[in-house]
């Protein structure tokens, strides 16, 4: 972990660095879903905006957690801990939206439509 | 003993306490929001009316975005300055850090209080509109509340001659509003009818309180408490009896359960009658001359003859007009009308020339017939920039919203359109953040509205009431904010604070300022995904 | 044999409790120890076990009896005032027994059984288990016990308002809950909303307990207590702390939204079109989904189950091995079963909504979740009973009860079977059937498990044993009436009994003698089990006087321990002096084996402890150097 004084003026510049990058990838995602020529899929928002929104999203996030919050050299314990929230938000969010509609037999009985 | 691994970490695990504590509760913080962030995911998904996409003012999203991102890198150098021991530094980011929250909430509090502010009203047949409510004037001056409020006109009017209270349940400050309404259209609310019950055991029935007295809350409690006494009273007695006939009816029958003998089982009130005192459940007043009272539309289930408050006053009296009146009207919204009427097979043309608004108002039929003209060149537009498939169909079309919302912006247009002299740069500016200017653009951009009561199904201001898009949206920023103070009191805590501790053990407090910058990020983490979701889908 | 505590840790170190002198307050109230802070826990906790134990026998009156008064034993408690909003010529309502029935399920599951098990028992003996001074924040877990006790006064007081408490079942299901109580103006004020807001005040109390708990477990375990060295009641503890953990936020969440809902008249869980009798059509937006708030309750909900039922088992985990003088029959695999359980326990909740119409897909894989997570526990029943097998049994009070509780979890466990499976759910659904499972799991299953942790530590604590002759009296007469009490709901609710009936049943009488609709015949069949089971719940009440007796008197009276290793126990806990004082060992402890060392053939006693040093052995065991 960068402790000594030395390592973290090394890591300053990183910082400064992911920093722009998180700006940057914010103006992105605000020109691609408030600028019409650049809108991705069909005109006005859907799917396609959805996915790459959210992808961008993660990608911020990750970087936050990994360099800000120094989960790129944090003990394996951490790891271990923070997975288990992410994991289960996983679970809450999936199968609670999948109870909503049924993905094998809905689409098995409604083809016809 | 004392606690090991306060400030040092542990060998195996390679961790200090706070640490594992910290990422714990961030973990939890995961399962919260992930909570809301699945409530969104559910709410949309099943949503039966049109979600409202890209609804928001992006822009003070925006830069509370830069804002969080900037206090992040920020929060790291404060941490990094403490590490390499240079206590001046870290004052000034950790103060820029604790600055960016003080933007942030700020920038929130304006956000809420325009949606505070705005009116939005679903007609019977789904229309939507939206703006801004005027306020009930006598001459040219707006009437006030007994709060010193300027009165919304969005009331419900009862010319009452009568008002029965509910003796347990009245509520205080209602009876109040009702008295200081009262006293402005100098009427009396008296007691109808001299109120007079046995309120001790075989003796006389007596007077607790006469006819013509006025309506205090003194004398409800008065009532109450007569009423509360009677009711014990009498409680106690009828226990007893019922107890003394199912002993009876136990020697009767030993060998019956309860269930067969407990028709012929009763208490004999003929007996018990003598005993009981009178409860007093409801107490009548009239209000002399009858007098137009005004309820909010949540408070009261209003009718012609008897309307009904929430903690069950009773109202006799003429229900009046009671209109709901728009000082502007800025936004005109078919998306849900046409999604019902697809329902039943109506096409949406059909639908919204068939619905109340454009059959009565002159201007809505003008600004849909205007708004058709732009779709046309909307489509054009698309058609020219990104052609045709293979079969010849336009590769893009307009969106649903496009097709059937008439927002702000699009009335703005209209009028300058339509030769009204445009905004400057710096009050357009200003609009992104506080919604339509309607001093500037004025009554002929616009109008006023006012919409027959029998016509509104349901209104609200952009407020959780208003449609489970705002309440998410508001449950979830709110919860964030709270997050954002509580980080930010941290945080100055450790600025203002941390000096002493700085001096006698400086790694504890790095220790501490990394704890807290770990919350700081989450947060931020949480409005990255918060930003998009709410505001750019 | 039995004085390696005093002779290993030694008394030369006594110097350092003297400098920890706090005042009265600090040390009764405002205590930061967790010993204290454990016992506020436990003795709050059987406080509000007590008083839901009273509204359920006040319920069973309205069940057997529903045209009787309620007799004067039961309604002194009352005022006249209270009697007459609430009870009917004396007889309970049916709104009153939807307050006192959806209360009963909050006191006992989240103000009495979770903090017995998991605040009492947990923070009286975990940190002890593991060698460590405290908790690692003695002041969060203060503050952890404050927050709980608001809690649950918040949602208490609320039976002394306008509106009664909370009466929308246990579960708070919307649109009943949304609507509940709407009379009232001020919200904030009527007991469906103060149910929430105690609610929020307990999510927020466990959240602090289980970051506490977890960092205490992971970075204050004492020199060579490495992970398989841990006794199997700290496993436990770490994995419920980690379902509280990640449990309890979305239905803090939940909880949120429905506030929203009362207060800010939102409607995330209310439909469109909503129309009541007494309100018509709703005055909401609508659009919400009351299907919403079920998920997001039973993504607790389920975690919740083992949340109250790890600390029970790791109770009785404990008591076998000390009274068997036997190690805990494949420790190993119990752990893994429980890591494991832990994990499933989040993905099965939405078994709790068979009859909600999911898309069979989604019910096909929660089925089969369900039945998964039956395994582990199943290994874990097994485990104990087979650590029975070949022991020499001490049939200690705290035995007797260890010895209970299986058989009675095993019948709570199968029980849970049927209803695991999505058709045979559709009959048993919100039958009495269900009751009798989670009751034979949770009263005669975990109480027992924790009657036997009391009987068990009470020497640590307190220097002396609970008599045995009050025991008897306490633990026979329960073990019949839990049986009495519980084994005919089975029956009742095959025959269709619905669980929230009021009057027992009483309504359908009047179809007894239709032909077509035959239900009130099956009723007639059945009814009159309801005066058995009532008379079960009122005769075990009595009979619990005897337990609280007996924990008063033997505080002062009973038998005196004679060494701080009274059981003869292996584990940390009875390494400390007894009472353990302030920081809890003299001298810290080092751990050299695993935690259940009974009958080692190569040792002179019957048991050998974590911390006895290796010097009295042949066979040379070492400290794991890992500090």
């Amino acid at each position: 972990m960068a402790d000594t004084p030395e390592a973290i003026k090394k890591s300053i510049r990183t910082y400064l660095f992911v920093g722009g990058i998180l700006f940057l990838g914010t103006i992105t995602t605000v020109l691609v879903a408030t600028v019409p020529w650049l809108d991705v899929g069909a005109h006005g928002f859907d799917k396609w905006d959805c996915v790459l929104g959210l992808t961008i999203a993660t990608i911020k996030a990750g970087l936050v957690a990994f360099v800000f919050m120094h989960l790129n050299h944090e003990k394996k314990a951490v790891y271990w801990l923070f997975a288990s929230g992410l994991c289960m938000v996983c679970s809450l969010a999936g199968l609670t939206a999948l109870a909503l509609g049924d993905p094998i037999f809905d689409s098995l009985f409604y083809s016809g439509h | 003993m004392e606690i090991p691994y306060v400030v040092t970490p542990r060998k195996d695990t390679g961790l200090f306490n706070a640490k594992i504590a910290i990422w714990l509760f961030l973990a939890s913080e995961v399962m919260l929001f992930g909570g809301f962030f699945s409530a969104y995911v559910f709410l949309r998904l099943g949503a039966d009316y049109p979600w409202p996409e890209r609804t928001l003012p992006v822009l003070p999203g925006l830069i509370n975005t830069f804002v969080l991102i900037g206090s992040s890198v920020t929060v790291v150098f404060a941490w990094a300055s403490l590490k390499m021991r240079q206590w001046r530094k870290f004052q000034i980011f950790m103060g820029i850090t604790v600055f960016c929250a003080l933007i942030f909430m700020v920038l929130k509090g304006v956000e809420y209080n325009v949606k505070f502010h705005h009116q939005a009203v679903r007609l019977k047949d789904y229309t939507i509109m939206e703006g801004h409510l005027g306020v009930e004037k006598e001459g040219e001056t707006p009437v006030l509340d007994h709060h010193g409020k300027q009165i919304e006109e969005n009331l419900i009017y009862v010319e009452t001659s009568k008002l029965t209270y509910n003796t347990v349940r009245f509520h205080k400050p209602w009876v109040e509003e009702l008295l200081t309404q009262a006293e402005h259209e100098k009427s009396k609310i008296i007691l109808a009818a001299d109120v007079t019950a046995i309120t001790k055991e075989k003796e006389p029935a007596e007077v607790i309180a006469k006819a013509g007295e006025p309506l205090s809350i003194e004398l409800l409690n008065k009532i109450q408490k007569a009423h509360l006494a009677a009711r014990a009273h009498n409680g106690a007695d009828r226990t007893a009896a019922l107890e003394q006939e199912w002993v009876k009816a136990h020697a009767a029958f030993p060998d019956k359960r309860d269930w067969q003998i407990a028709s012929g089982v009763n208490i004999d009130m003929k007996a018990l009658t003598p005993k009981l005192l009178d409860e007093i459940s409801t107490v009548a007043f009239s209000v002399e001359p009858a007098t137009r009272f005004d309820f909010h539309p949540r408070d009261i289930k209003q009718a012609d003859g008897q309307s009904r408050l929430r903690d069950d006053t009773v109202v006799d009296g003429k229900l009046l007009d009671s209109p709901m009146g728009f000082h502007h009207i800025d936004a005109i919204d078919f998306q849900y009308l046409v999604m019902k009427a697809a329902a039943k097979g109506i096409s949406p043309e059909v639908a919204i020339e068939n619905s109340w608004l454009i059959k009565n108002s002159p201007f809505a039929r003008e600004a849909w017939e205007w708004h058709q003209g732009e779709i046309v060149k909307l489509k054009a537009d698309l058609l020219k920039r990104y052609g045709v498939d293979k079969e010849g169909n336009p590769k893009r079309f307009p969106t649903h919203k496009e097709l059937y919302r008439i927002g702000w912006k699009d009335f703005a247009k209209k009028a300058e359109d339509g030769g009204h002299a445009k905004l400057s740069s710096a009050d357009s500016f200003k609009e992104e953040f506080l919604g339509p200017n309607y001093d500037a653009r004025g009554d002929e951009t616009f109008p006023e509205f006012s919409i027959p009561r029998e016509q509104v199904a349901f209104a609200a201001k952009f407020t959780p009431a208003w449609n489970t898009y705002y309440a998410i949206y508001f449950t979830i920023t709110g919860l964030h904010g709270l997050h954002v103070i509580g980080g930010a009191l941290v945080l100055s805590y450790y600025l203002f604070f941390g000096r002493k501790m700085y001096l006698t053990n400086p790694e504890w407090l790095a220790n501490r300022v990394e704890i807290g910058g770990l919350f700081w990020h989450f947060v931020d983490l949480v409005w990255i995904f918060v930003f998009p979701i709410l505001y750019l889908m | 044999m039995s004085s390696h505590a005093t002779s290993d840790t030694g008394h030369d170190a006594h110097h350092e409790e003297h400098h920890y002198n706090p005042g009265f307050l600090r040390k009764w109230v405002f205590s930061t120890d967790h010993k204290m802070i454990g016992l506020q826990y436990g003795f709050t906790a059987m406080c509000f076990l007590a008083f839901g134990f009273y509204l359920m026998m006040v319920m069973r009156w309205s069940i057997a009896y529903p045209h009787e008064p309620l007799p004067g034993w039961m309604n002194w408690i009352f005022t006249d005032g209270w009697k007459a909003r609430w009870l009917q010529d004396g007889k309970v309502t049916g709104e009153t027994y939807n307050m006192f029935g959806a209360m009963h399920g909050t006191i006992m599951v989240f103000l009495g059984i979770v903090p017995l098990g998991f605040g009492a028992f947990g923070n009286y003996v975990t940190p002890l288990q593991i060698g460590a001074p405290d908790m690692a924040f003695p002041r969060l877990n203060m503050a952890s016990y404050w927050v709980y006790l608001v809690g649950g006064l918040i949602m208490v007081s609320s039976f002394f308002m306008e509106s009664g408490s909370a009466k929308s079942g246990w579960t708070n299901y919307s649109p009943l809950a949304g609507f509940a109580d709407g009379q009232i103006v001020n919200q904030w004020l009527a007991g469906q909303t103060q149910w929430l807001l105690g609610l929020v005040c307990l999510i927020t109390s466990s959240l602090l307990g289980s970051v506490n708990f977890v960092t205490t477990i992971i970075n204050l375990r004492v020199r060579g207590m490495t992970w398989m060295r841990m006794p199997f009641f700290v496993w436990s503890m770490l994995v419920t702390g980690f379902l509280l953990l990640l449990a309890f936020p979305p239905l803090e969440a939940a909880g949120i939204m429905q506030l929203m809902d009362r207060v800010g008249h939102s409607s995330f869980f209310m439909p469109s079109g909503l129309f009541t009798k007494s309100e018509g059509l709703a005055n909401l937006s609508g659009g919400g989904s009351p299907l919403l708030f079920q998920h997001l309750f039973w993504f607790l909900g389920h975690p919740e189950v083992y949340v109250l039922l790890l600390p029970a088992f790791a109770c009785v985990a404990e008591i076998i091995p000390v009274n068997t003088r036997k190690p805990l029959w494949g420790y190993k695999s119990m752990v893994y079963s429980v890591l494991v359980l832990g994990f499933l326990s989040f993905v099965v909740w939405a078994h709790h909504m068979y009859m909600t119409g999911m898309g069979a897909a989604v019910s096909t894989f929660f089925q089969t979740t369900t039945v998964l997570i039956s395994v582990p526990s199943v290994v874990i029943i097994t485990a104990m009973l087979i650590s029975l097998w070949g022991g020499s049994i001490r049939f200690t009070p705290p035995m007797m009860w260890a010895c209970a509780f299986i058989p009675m979890f095993g019948i709570g466990g199968l029980t849970g079977l049927p209803l695991a499976f999505n058709l045979a759910d559709l009959h048993l659904h919100d039958t009495y059937y269900v009751i009798g499972h989670f009751h034979y799991v949770v009263a005669p299953g975990i109480l027992f498990g924790f009657f036997a942790g009391v009987l068990h530590w009470y020497p640590k604590i307190t220097g002396r044993f609970m008599s045995r002759t009050l025991n008897h009296l306490h633990f026979w007469p329960s073990l019949i009436c839990m049986n009495i009490i519980f084994f005919p709901m089975l029956v009742q609710g095959m025959a269709g009994f619905h669980r929230r009936w009021y009057n027992g049943g009483d309504a359908y009488l009047a179809q007894a003698a239709d032909s077509v609709n035959i239900f009130g015949k099956t009723v007639v069949q059945h009814i009159d089990m309801n005066i058995m089971m009532s008379y079960g719940a009122w005769i075990m009440a009595f009979f619990q006087i005897f337990f609280v007796i007996n924990l008063f008197t033997s505080w002062k009276f009973g038998r005196k321990v004679t060494s701080d290793n009274p059981w003869d126990g292996t584990t940390l806990e009875w390494a400390t002096p007894t009472p353990p004082g302030h920081g809890n060992f003299l001298k810290e402890p080092v751990t050299y084996r695993g935690p259940y060392e009974y009958s080692r053939p190569d040792c002179e006693a019957d048991f050998l402890p974590q911390w006895a040093e290796p010097k009295h052995l042949d066979t040379a065991e070492k400290p794991v150097a890992k500090h």
